[in-house]
C-alpha cells in the first residue's frame, strides 16, 4: 500500500506541468532585477571624470533602443529585462510541458504496440 | 540521499531515479533547443543589422564554439554548439537538482494529494529553491571556472579583456586559475540567491493563481 502511494507521488511529480504564467513572471522579475543591478553597479563605481562608464554594456542599445548606462537606463533596462525574461520563461515552461506531452504520447504508442 | 530522507526505504528508488533521468533529458532538450534558437536568431539579427561589419561581440563565441562565425553557416554551427553546451549543462543541473531533492520530490506538487491520473491530468509543479540554487549554482560555477581555465590554457588570458569585465560584478575575479576559482565560488553564491528568489516568486504566483481559480 505504502509503495503504491509513493510510486503514484513520484509519477505525479514527474509529469507535473509547469505553470506558464508563474514561470514567465518569475523569470521576468529576476531578469529585470539583474538588468537593473548590472547597470546600477557600474554607475555606483568610482571612475575618473569623463571616463566612459559601462562602455561595453551600453553597446546593448544596438539591440535595445533607449537603453544606456545611466540611472534612467536602469529603469529602461529593467523593463527590457522583464520583457525578455518573461519571454524566455514562457518559452521554457511551454516547451517543457509540450515535451512532456510528446514524450508521453510516444510512451503510450510504444506500450500499445507492445500490448499488441 | 539516505541521510536526507528518513523514509527512503519505503520509496521505490528505481522509479525515482528513472523519473529524475527522464526529466533531466527533457530539461536538456528544452534548454538546448531554446539556446540553439537564441544563438541562431542573434547571429542572423547581427548579419541583418550590420552586414559585413557584424561579429564584434558575437564573434568571440568562436573561442568556445569551434567553427563558429557571424555568418549564415556560422549560425547553424553556433546553434549546434549552444544545443550541446546548454543541453548538457541543463541535463546535469537537473541530475544535481534531483539528487539534492531526493525523495522530497513529491512534496513539490501544488496539491498534497497526488493527481488521480498523474499522467493525463497532471498536477502543477512547484520549485524547491535550495535544491535549484545548489544545482544551477554549481553548474554555473563550474562553467565559469572551466571557461576561465580554457582561456588560460590557450594562452589568451592577457587579451581576454571582455572576460575580465566580470570583475565589475564578481569582485576578485580575473582571467587566471585562482581568479577563476574565486569567481566560481562567488558566482555560486550569487546564482544560489537568484534561484531562491526565482523559486519564491514562482511558487507565490502558482499559489495565488490556483487559489483564485
Amino acid at each position: 500500500m505504502s509503495r503504491s502511494i509513493r510510486d503514484h507521488e513520484i509519477l505525479s511529480a514527474v509529469f507535473a506541468k509547469m505553470d506558464v504564467v508563474a514561470m514567465s513572471v518569475a523569470v521576468g522579475s529576476l531578469c529585470s532585477l539583474l538588468f537593473f543591478l548590472a547597470t546600477a553597479v557600474l554607475l555606483m563605481q568610482t571612475a575618473p571624470e569623463n571616463y566612459p562608464v559601462g562602455e561595453h554594456l551600453s553597446d546593448l542599445s544596438d539591440y535595445l533602443p533607449g537603453y544606456s548606462v545611466s540611472w534612467a537606463g536602469t529603469l529602461i533596462g529593467a523593463c527590457y529585462g522583464f520583457l525578455f525574461g518573461a519571454l524566455a520563461g514562457f518559452s521554457a515552461a511551454l516547451y517543457w510541458n509540450l515535451t512532456h506531452y510528446f514524450a508521453l504520447g510516444v510512451m503510450l504508442i510504444s506500450s500499445a504496440q507492445l500490448a499488441d | 540521499m539516505k541521510a536526507m530522507n528518513h523514509d527512503v526505504d519505503r520509496v521505490n528508488l528505481k522509479l525515482l531515479k528513472t523519473a529524475i533521468r527522464f526529466n533531466a533529458r527533457i530539461l536538456g532538450l528544452t534548454a538546448g533547443t531554446l539556446a540553439a534558437v537564441g544563438i541562431y536568431i542573434a547571429t542572423q539579427a547581427s548579419i541583418v543589422k550590420w552586414g559585413g561589419d557584424s561579429g564584434g561581440y558575437l564573434g568571440l563565441l568562436a573561442i568556445f564554439f569551434p567553427g563558429y562565425s557571424v555568418s549564415s553557416i556560422g549560425a547553424w554551427v553556433g546553434a549546434f554548439w549552444a544545443f550541446i553546451y546548454f543541453g548538457t549543462c541543463s541535463w546535469l543541473s537537473y541530475r544535481v537538482y534531483g539528487k539534492v531533492l531526493g525523495t522530497r520530490i513529491s512534496a513539490l506538487l501544488l496539491s498534497p494529494v497526488p493527481a488521480a491520473n498523474p499522467v493525463l491530468k497532471p498536477s502543477t509543479l512547484r520549485l524547491h529553491g535550495v535544491s535549484l540554487g545548489v544545482a544551477i549554482g554549481s553548474i554555473a560555477a563550474l562553467c565559469l571556472f572551466a571557461s576561465t581555465v580554457w582561456l588560460v590554457v590557450r594562452g589568451t588570458a592577457g587579451e581576454s579583456v571582455h572576460a575580465a569585465l566580470f570583475s565589475n560584478y564578481i569582485p576578485g575575479y580575473s582571467v587566471s586559475i585562482m581568479g577563476g576559482l574565486w569567481g566560481a565560488i562567488e558566482l555560486f553564491g550569487l546564482v544560489f540567491l537568484a534561484c531562491l528568489l526565482l523559486a519564491a516568486v514562482y511558487n507565490k504566483v502558482v499559489k495565488i493563481r490556483h487559489k483564485t481559480s
